[in-house]
Protein backbone atom coordinates (compact mmCIF):
# COMPACT_ATOMS: atom_id res chain seq x y z
CA UNK A 1 0.00 0.00 0.00
CA UNK A 2 2.68 2.26 0.68
CA UNK A 3 4.77 1.80 -2.08
CA UNK A 4 2.30 2.09 -4.12
CA UNK A 5 1.33 5.36 -2.88
CA UNK A 6 5.18 6.93 -2.91
CA UNK A 7 5.28 6.10 -6.56
CA UNK A 8 2.66 8.32 -7.36
CA UNK A 9 4.51 11.29 -5.69
CA UNK A 10 6.45 11.82 -8.55
CA UNK A 11 3.81 11.93 -10.99
CA UNK A 12 1.87 14.05 -9.31
CA UNK A 13 4.69 16.05 -8.91
CA UNK A 14 5.42 16.07 -12.85
CA UNK A 15 1.84 17.05 -13.35
CA UNK A 16 2.36 19.58 -11.48
CA UNK A 17 5.79 21.18 -13.12
CA UNK A 18 4.29 20.73 -17.08
CA UNK A 19 0.92 22.44 -16.65
CA UNK A 20 2.24 25.53 -14.28
CA UNK A 21 6.26 26.78 -14.97
CA UNK A 22 7.05 28.24 -11.84
CA UNK A 23 9.00 31.05 -13.65
CA UNK A 24 9.54 32.89 -16.83
CA UNK A 25 5.86 33.26 -16.88
CA UNK A 26 5.42 36.98 -15.31
CA UNK A 27 5.79 39.12 -18.59
CA UNK A 28 4.08 37.59 -20.68
CA UNK A 29 0.60 36.99 -19.44
CA UNK A 30 -0.69 40.62 -20.52
CA UNK A 31 -4.30 39.26 -21.14
CA UNK A 32 -6.07 36.01 -20.62
CA UNK A 33 -4.56 32.83 -22.54
CA UNK A 34 -8.06 30.71 -22.99
CA UNK A 35 -10.95 32.05 -25.31
CA UNK A 36 -13.84 33.48 -23.35
CA UNK A 37 -17.47 31.92 -24.16
CA UNK A 38 -20.51 33.90 -23.82
CA UNK A 39 -23.46 31.47 -23.48
CA UNK A 40 -26.36 34.67 -22.66
CA UNK A 41 -28.41 34.99 -24.65
CA UNK A 42 -27.57 32.29 -26.68
CA UNK A 43 -25.05 29.72 -26.60
CA UNK A 44 -22.19 30.13 -27.40
CA UNK A 45 -19.85 32.96 -28.56
CA UNK A 46 -16.10 32.70 -28.56
CA UNK A 47 -13.80 35.61 -28.05
CA UNK A 48 -10.35 35.20 -28.05
CA UNK A 49 -8.22 37.42 -26.49
CA UNK A 50 -5.09 36.10 -28.50
CA UNK A 51 -6.16 37.00 -31.53
CA UNK A 52 -7.42 40.66 -30.93
CA UNK A 53 -4.52 41.37 -29.41
CA UNK A 54 -1.61 39.70 -31.47
CA UNK A 55 -3.55 39.51 -35.00
CA UNK A 56 -5.56 43.04 -34.85
CA UNK A 57 -3.39 44.97 -32.53
CA UNK A 58 -5.79 45.93 -30.53
CA UNK A 59 -4.21 46.85 -26.55
CA UNK A 60 -6.13 46.53 -23.12
CA UNK A 61 -7.35 50.27 -23.47
CA UNK A 62 -8.88 50.24 -26.57
CA UNK A 63 -11.83 47.89 -25.19
CA UNK A 64 -11.10 48.47 -21.27
CA UNK A 65 -12.96 49.56 -19.47
CA UNK A 66 -15.00 51.68 -21.51
CA UNK A 67 -16.66 48.80 -23.89
CA UNK A 68 -16.34 46.11 -21.84
CA UNK A 69 -15.39 45.67 -18.05
CA UNK A 70 -12.52 43.97 -17.07
CA UNK A 71 -13.87 41.06 -15.56
CA UNK A 72 -15.43 38.26 -17.21
CA UNK A 73 -19.65 37.83 -17.27
CA UNK A 74 -19.86 41.65 -16.64
CA UNK A 75 -21.61 42.03 -19.99
CA UNK A 76 -23.73 38.57 -19.99
CA UNK A 77 -25.48 40.14 -17.25
CA UNK A 78 -26.60 43.13 -18.94
CA UNK A 79 -30.08 43.20 -20.24
CA UNK A 80 -29.24 44.72 -23.67
CA UNK A 81 -26.47 42.01 -24.43
CA UNK A 82 -27.32 41.25 -27.61
CA UNK A 83 -27.19 41.74 -31.65
CA UNK A 84 -29.42 44.69 -31.57
CA UNK A 85 -27.24 46.37 -29.59
CA UNK A 86 -23.98 45.39 -31.31
CA UNK A 87 -25.62 46.77 -34.67
CA UNK A 88 -26.03 50.41 -32.46
CA UNK A 89 -22.34 50.50 -31.89
CA UNK A 90 -22.45 48.44 -28.38
CA UNK A 91 -19.75 46.04 -27.46
CA UNK A 92 -18.25 44.07 -30.00
CA UNK A 93 -19.95 46.41 -32.25
CA UNK A 94 -17.85 49.05 -31.02
CA UNK A 95 -15.69 47.73 -33.81
CA UNK A 96 -17.97 45.16 -36.26
CA UNK A 97 -19.24 47.41 -37.80
CA UNK A 98 -17.95 46.78 -41.30
CA UNK A 99 -15.65 49.59 -41.09
CA UNK A 100 -12.81 48.64 -38.15
CA UNK A 101 -13.92 44.95 -38.56
CA UNK A 102 -16.41 42.76 -40.38
CA UNK A 103 -19.67 43.91 -40.02
CA UNK A 104 -22.08 42.42 -36.62
CA UNK A 105 -24.61 41.09 -39.23
CA UNK A 106 -21.99 39.10 -40.97
CA UNK A 107 -20.28 35.93 -40.93
CA UNK A 108 -22.38 34.93 -37.83
CA UNK A 109 -20.17 31.80 -37.23
CA UNK A 110 -16.95 33.25 -36.89
CA UNK A 111 -17.74 33.89 -33.57
CA UNK A 112 -20.99 31.83 -33.01
CA UNK A 113 -19.53 28.87 -31.99
CA UNK A 114 -22.67 26.94 -30.98
CA UNK A 115 -23.11 24.32 -28.75
CA UNK A 116 -21.05 22.16 -30.96
CA UNK A 117 -18.01 24.04 -30.76
CA UNK A 118 -18.22 24.87 -27.15
CA UNK A 119 -19.05 21.63 -26.38
CA UNK A 120 -15.27 20.65 -28.52
CA UNK A 121 -13.49 23.26 -26.75
CA UNK A 122 -14.47 22.03 -23.42
CA UNK A 123 -13.34 18.17 -24.61
CA UNK A 124 -10.54 19.82 -25.36
CA UNK A 125 -10.04 21.56 -22.44
CA UNK A 126 -10.71 18.26 -20.57
CA UNK A 127 -7.78 16.29 -22.36
CA UNK A 128 -5.01 18.60 -22.02
CA UNK A 129 -5.61 18.94 -18.19
CA UNK A 130 -5.27 15.36 -17.65
CA UNK B 1 -33.18 -24.07 -73.14
CA UNK B 2 -36.07 -25.30 -72.19
CA UNK B 3 -38.35 -24.19 -68.94
CA UNK B 4 -36.98 -27.45 -67.01
CA UNK B 5 -33.61 -26.61 -67.79
CA UNK B 6 -33.28 -23.29 -67.24
CA UNK B 7 -35.08 -23.97 -63.23
CA UNK B 8 -32.21 -26.11 -62.67
CA UNK B 9 -29.84 -23.87 -63.86
CA UNK B 10 -31.66 -20.87 -62.01
CA UNK B 11 -31.78 -23.17 -58.87
CA UNK B 12 -28.12 -24.06 -59.02
CA UNK B 13 -26.96 -20.46 -58.92
CA UNK B 14 -25.17 -19.36 -55.59
CA UNK B 15 -27.15 -16.77 -53.83
CA UNK B 16 -25.06 -13.74 -53.53
CA UNK B 17 -27.41 -11.67 -51.67
CA UNK B 18 -28.73 -8.45 -52.38
CA UNK B 19 -26.26 -6.53 -50.11
CA UNK B 20 -23.26 -6.81 -53.38
CA UNK B 21 -25.80 -5.08 -55.79
CA UNK B 22 -24.97 -1.13 -57.11
CA UNK B 23 -27.49 0.57 -55.91
CA UNK B 24 -28.48 1.94 -59.57
CA UNK B 25 -29.25 -1.17 -60.84
CA UNK B 26 -31.70 -2.22 -58.17
CA UNK B 27 -33.24 0.98 -58.49
CA UNK B 28 -33.39 0.14 -62.24
CA UNK B 29 -34.63 -3.50 -61.62
CA UNK B 30 -37.10 -2.18 -58.53
CA UNK B 31 -38.35 0.26 -61.51
CA UNK B 32 -39.07 -2.33 -64.05
CA UNK B 33 -41.55 -3.92 -60.98
CA UNK B 34 -39.35 -6.58 -60.48
CA UNK B 35 -38.71 -8.23 -56.80
CA UNK B 36 -35.27 -8.56 -55.96
CA UNK B 37 -34.69 -11.90 -54.31
CA UNK B 38 -31.03 -12.43 -54.32
CA UNK B 39 -30.00 -14.13 -57.47
CA UNK B 40 -27.11 -12.10 -58.94
CA UNK B 41 -25.85 -13.78 -62.22
CA UNK B 42 -22.37 -12.14 -63.70
CA UNK B 43 -23.39 -7.89 -63.01
CA UNK B 44 -27.24 -9.14 -63.86
CA UNK B 45 -29.93 -9.22 -61.32
CA UNK B 46 -32.36 -12.39 -62.32
CA UNK B 47 -35.58 -13.27 -61.01
CA UNK B 48 -38.93 -14.36 -62.27
CA UNK B 49 -41.54 -13.09 -59.67
CA UNK B 50 -43.30 -10.13 -60.96
CA UNK B 51 -44.37 -7.50 -59.20
CA UNK B 52 -45.28 -4.98 -61.93
CA UNK B 53 -48.78 -4.09 -60.66
CA UNK B 54 -46.95 -2.37 -57.49
CA UNK B 55 -44.49 -0.74 -59.02
CA UNK B 56 -47.38 1.08 -61.49
CA UNK B 57 -48.85 2.34 -59.04
CA UNK B 58 -46.98 5.81 -59.23
CA UNK B 59 -47.35 7.48 -57.23
CA UNK B 60 -47.77 5.11 -54.54
CA UNK B 61 -51.08 5.36 -52.65
CA UNK B 62 -49.49 6.03 -49.18
CA UNK B 63 -48.82 9.57 -51.25
CA UNK B 64 -52.21 10.72 -51.66
CA UNK B 65 -52.95 14.14 -52.64
CA UNK B 66 -50.45 16.14 -54.00
CA UNK B 67 -50.49 18.73 -53.35
CA UNK B 68 -51.89 19.17 -49.72
CA UNK B 69 -53.86 21.62 -48.25
CA UNK B 70 -52.32 23.23 -46.52
CA UNK B 71 -49.18 21.63 -47.99
CA UNK B 72 -46.73 22.22 -44.83
CA UNK B 73 -43.32 23.21 -45.14
CA UNK B 74 -40.24 24.42 -43.90
CA UNK B 75 -37.75 26.37 -45.37
CA UNK B 76 -33.99 26.53 -43.56
CA UNK B 77 -31.95 29.13 -44.10
CA UNK B 78 -28.70 27.50 -42.72
CA UNK B 79 -26.11 30.47 -43.09
CA UNK B 80 -28.60 32.11 -40.10
CA UNK B 81 -28.24 29.35 -37.99
CA UNK B 82 -25.34 29.55 -35.07
CA UNK B 83 -26.36 26.29 -33.55
CA UNK B 84 -27.71 27.93 -29.96
CA UNK B 85 -29.77 24.96 -29.69
CA UNK B 86 -32.84 26.49 -28.91
CA UNK B 87 -34.79 24.89 -31.44
CA UNK B 88 -34.10 21.34 -29.86
CA UNK B 89 -34.67 22.86 -26.16
CA UNK B 90 -37.84 23.68 -27.20
CA UNK B 91 -38.57 20.78 -29.20
CA UNK B 92 -37.39 18.61 -26.09
CA UNK B 93 -40.12 20.68 -24.02
CA UNK B 94 -42.87 20.60 -26.36
CA UNK B 95 -42.99 16.83 -27.63
CA UNK B 96 -41.42 15.40 -24.29
CA UNK B 97 -38.24 14.28 -26.39
CA UNK B 98 -36.08 11.91 -23.68
CA UNK B 99 -32.53 12.96 -23.59
CA UNK B 100 -31.59 10.01 -25.70
CA UNK B 101 -33.69 11.18 -28.21
CA UNK B 102 -33.75 13.56 -30.94
CA UNK B 103 -36.68 15.04 -33.56
CA UNK B 104 -34.36 17.90 -34.68
CA UNK B 105 -30.92 17.74 -34.68
CA UNK B 106 -28.18 20.26 -35.69
CA UNK B 107 -25.14 19.50 -37.74
CA UNK B 108 -21.27 21.48 -38.36
CA UNK B 109 -20.01 21.53 -41.41
CA UNK B 110 -16.84 23.45 -42.67
CA UNK B 111 -16.97 24.51 -46.16
CA UNK B 112 -14.72 26.76 -48.14
CA UNK B 113 -14.95 29.97 -48.59
CA UNK B 114 -13.44 33.02 -50.05
CA UNK B 115 -11.18 33.59 -46.93
CA UNK B 116 -10.48 30.06 -46.01
CA UNK B 117 -12.95 27.78 -43.97
CA UNK B 118 -15.91 28.71 -42.62
CA UNK B 119 -18.28 27.17 -39.79
CA UNK B 120 -21.33 26.35 -41.59
CA UNK B 121 -24.46 24.91 -39.51
CA UNK B 122 -27.22 22.87 -40.62
CA UNK B 123 -29.92 22.11 -38.80
CA UNK B 124 -31.75 18.68 -39.88
CA UNK B 125 -35.39 17.04 -38.98
CA UNK B 126 -37.91 15.34 -40.50
CA UNK B 127 -38.02 15.57 -44.31
CA UNK B 128 -42.04 15.40 -44.23
CA UNK B 129 -40.94 13.90 -47.89
CA UNK B 130 -43.47 13.08 -50.40
CA UNK B 131 -42.14 9.88 -50.94
CA UNK B 132 -41.80 8.43 -47.79
CA UNK B 133 -39.22 5.43 -47.45
CA UNK B 134 -40.14 4.90 -43.77
CA UNK B 135 -43.84 4.47 -44.59
CA UNK B 136 -42.88 2.28 -47.87
CA UNK B 137 -40.79 -0.13 -45.15
CA UNK B 138 -43.01 -0.46 -42.51
CA UNK B 139 -45.10 -3.58 -41.63
CA UNK B 140 -47.53 -2.67 -39.34
CA UNK B 141 -48.42 0.59 -41.08
CA UNK B 142 -47.82 2.43 -37.89
CA UNK B 143 -46.09 5.50 -39.59
CA UNK B 144 -48.40 7.24 -42.51
CA UNK B 145 -48.95 10.32 -44.82
CA UNK B 146 -51.46 12.15 -43.70
CA UNK B 147 -53.72 12.18 -47.10
CA UNK B 148 -55.00 15.78 -45.57
CA UNK B 149 -51.41 17.47 -44.80
CA UNK B 150 -48.95 15.21 -46.05
CA UNK B 151 -47.16 15.34 -42.27
CA UNK B 152 -45.38 11.69 -42.55
CA UNK B 153 -46.66 10.78 -38.48
CA UNK B 154 -46.23 7.77 -36.18
CA UNK B 155 -49.08 5.60 -34.69
CA UNK B 156 -47.42 4.42 -31.67
CA UNK B 157 -49.76 1.56 -30.57
CA UNK B 158 -49.39 -0.15 -34.31
CA UNK B 159 -45.09 0.14 -33.69
CA UNK B 160 -43.75 -3.10 -33.22
CA UNK B 161 -40.08 -1.65 -32.36
CA UNK B 162 -38.32 -3.51 -35.60
CA UNK B 163 -36.86 -0.07 -36.47
CA UNK B 164 -36.70 -1.14 -40.50
CA UNK B 165 -37.93 2.78 -40.76
CA UNK B 166 -35.36 4.23 -39.20
CA UNK B 167 -33.08 1.99 -41.58
CA UNK B 168 -34.88 3.36 -44.44
CA UNK B 169 -34.96 7.17 -43.09
CA UNK B 170 -32.09 9.08 -45.83
CA UNK B 171 -31.68 12.09 -42.80
CA UNK B 172 -31.24 9.50 -39.48
CA UNK B 173 -34.38 11.44 -38.14
CA UNK B 174 -36.21 8.97 -36.03
CA UNK B 175 -35.64 7.26 -32.74
CA UNK B 176 -36.43 4.43 -30.78
CA UNK B 177 -38.28 5.83 -28.02
CA UNK B 178 -38.22 3.64 -24.72
CA UNK B 179 -40.67 4.69 -22.77
CA UNK B 180 -43.53 4.50 -25.41
CA UNK B 181 -41.92 1.27 -26.93
CA UNK B 182 -42.52 2.91 -30.72
CA UNK B 183 -40.36 5.16 -33.12
CA UNK B 184 -40.70 8.63 -32.47
CA UNK B 185 -40.12 11.15 -34.73
CA UNK B 186 -40.66 15.10 -36.02
CA UNK B 187 -44.36 15.39 -36.88
CA UNK B 188 -43.97 19.16 -37.10
CA UNK B 189 -45.39 19.81 -34.32
CA UNK B 190 -48.79 18.09 -34.99
CA UNK B 191 -49.93 16.74 -31.92
CA UNK B 192 -48.94 19.02 -29.66
CA UNK B 193 -49.69 22.51 -31.41
CA UNK B 194 -50.94 22.62 -34.77
CA UNK B 195 -53.56 19.99 -34.46
CA UNK B 196 -55.01 22.37 -30.95
CA UNK B 197 -54.80 25.44 -33.60
CA UNK B 198 -51.66 26.25 -33.48
CA UNK B 199 -49.55 27.90 -36.62
CA UNK B 200 -46.26 27.11 -36.58
CA UNK B 201 -43.88 24.87 -35.10
CA UNK B 202 -42.22 25.29 -31.49
CA UNK B 203 -38.13 25.27 -32.94
CA UNK B 204 -39.66 27.82 -35.41
CA UNK B 205 -41.29 29.97 -32.82
CA UNK B 206 -37.96 29.08 -30.69
CA UNK B 207 -35.24 30.18 -33.48
CA UNK B 208 -34.07 33.71 -32.38
CA UNK B 209 -31.94 34.26 -35.41
CA UNK B 210 -35.10 32.89 -38.80
CA UNK B 211 -33.73 29.98 -39.37
CA UNK B 212 -36.56 28.05 -39.58
CA UNK B 213 -39.71 29.36 -42.03
CA UNK B 214 -42.61 27.02 -41.59
CA UNK B 215 -45.49 27.45 -43.37
CA UNK B 216 -47.93 26.40 -46.07
CA UNK B 217 -45.99 25.68 -49.41
CA UNK B 218 -49.56 25.70 -51.38
CA UNK B 219 -50.60 29.21 -50.26
CA UNK B 220 -48.91 32.22 -52.58
CA UNK B 221 -49.15 33.98 -50.05
CA UNK B 222 -46.63 32.26 -47.62
CA UNK B 223 -43.15 33.21 -46.47
CA UNK B 224 -42.26 29.69 -47.39
CA UNK B 225 -44.17 29.76 -50.72
CA UNK B 226 -42.22 33.13 -51.55
CA UNK B 227 -38.67 31.81 -50.85
CA UNK B 228 -39.11 28.42 -52.39
CA UNK B 229 -40.60 29.74 -55.60
CA UNK B 230 -37.97 32.55 -55.83
CA UNK B 231 -36.31 32.27 -59.22
CA UNK B 232 -33.47 34.46 -57.71
CA UNK B 233 -32.87 32.09 -55.11
CA UNK B 234 -30.73 28.92 -54.64
CA UNK B 235 -32.72 26.16 -53.11
CA UNK B 236 -32.01 22.33 -52.16
CA UNK B 237 -33.05 19.54 -50.74
CA UNK B 238 -30.85 17.04 -48.72
CA UNK B 239 -29.79 13.67 -50.45
CA UNK B 240 -32.07 14.10 -53.61
CA UNK B 241 -30.56 11.16 -55.20
CA UNK B 242 -32.91 9.09 -52.38
CA UNK B 243 -35.66 10.25 -54.76
CA UNK B 244 -37.83 10.64 -51.20
CA UNK B 245 -39.22 14.25 -52.54
CA UNK B 246 -38.29 16.33 -49.51
CA UNK B 247 -40.90 18.74 -48.02
CA UNK B 248 -37.78 20.86 -45.96
CA UNK B 249 -35.79 23.44 -48.36
CA UNK B 250 -32.80 24.81 -47.66
CA UNK B 251 -31.19 28.02 -48.66
CA UNK B 252 -28.73 30.56 -47.73
CA UNK B 253 -29.28 34.41 -46.99
CA UNK B 254 -25.67 34.66 -48.24
CA UNK B 255 -24.15 36.42 -44.93
CA UNK B 256 -20.26 35.12 -45.51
Amino acid sequence: MNRWFLLFIPLILFCFLASKPLWGQEDEEEYPQEPIIFTKPVKAVIFDHKFHVEEAGLSCEDCHEDVFEMATGTAEENEDFNMEALYNGKYCGACHDGESAFASDKKCTTCHIGVLGWQRLKRQERKTSH
Amino acid sequence: MDLKKFGKWLASLKNEGVDTIPLEERRSFLKMGLKVTGVFAGGTILSVASKLEKAQAIPPAYVGTFPYKPHYAMVLITDRCVDCELCMEACVRTNHVPPYGWRTRIFERKIKGPEGYVRQFMPVLCNQCNIPPCVRVCPTKATVKDPKTGIVKMIPKKCIGCKTCMTACPYDMRYFNEERRAVDKCDFCWESRLSKGGKITACAEACPAGVRIFGDLADPKSKVYQIVYDPARVIWVLRPETGAKPNVFYTIEGLG
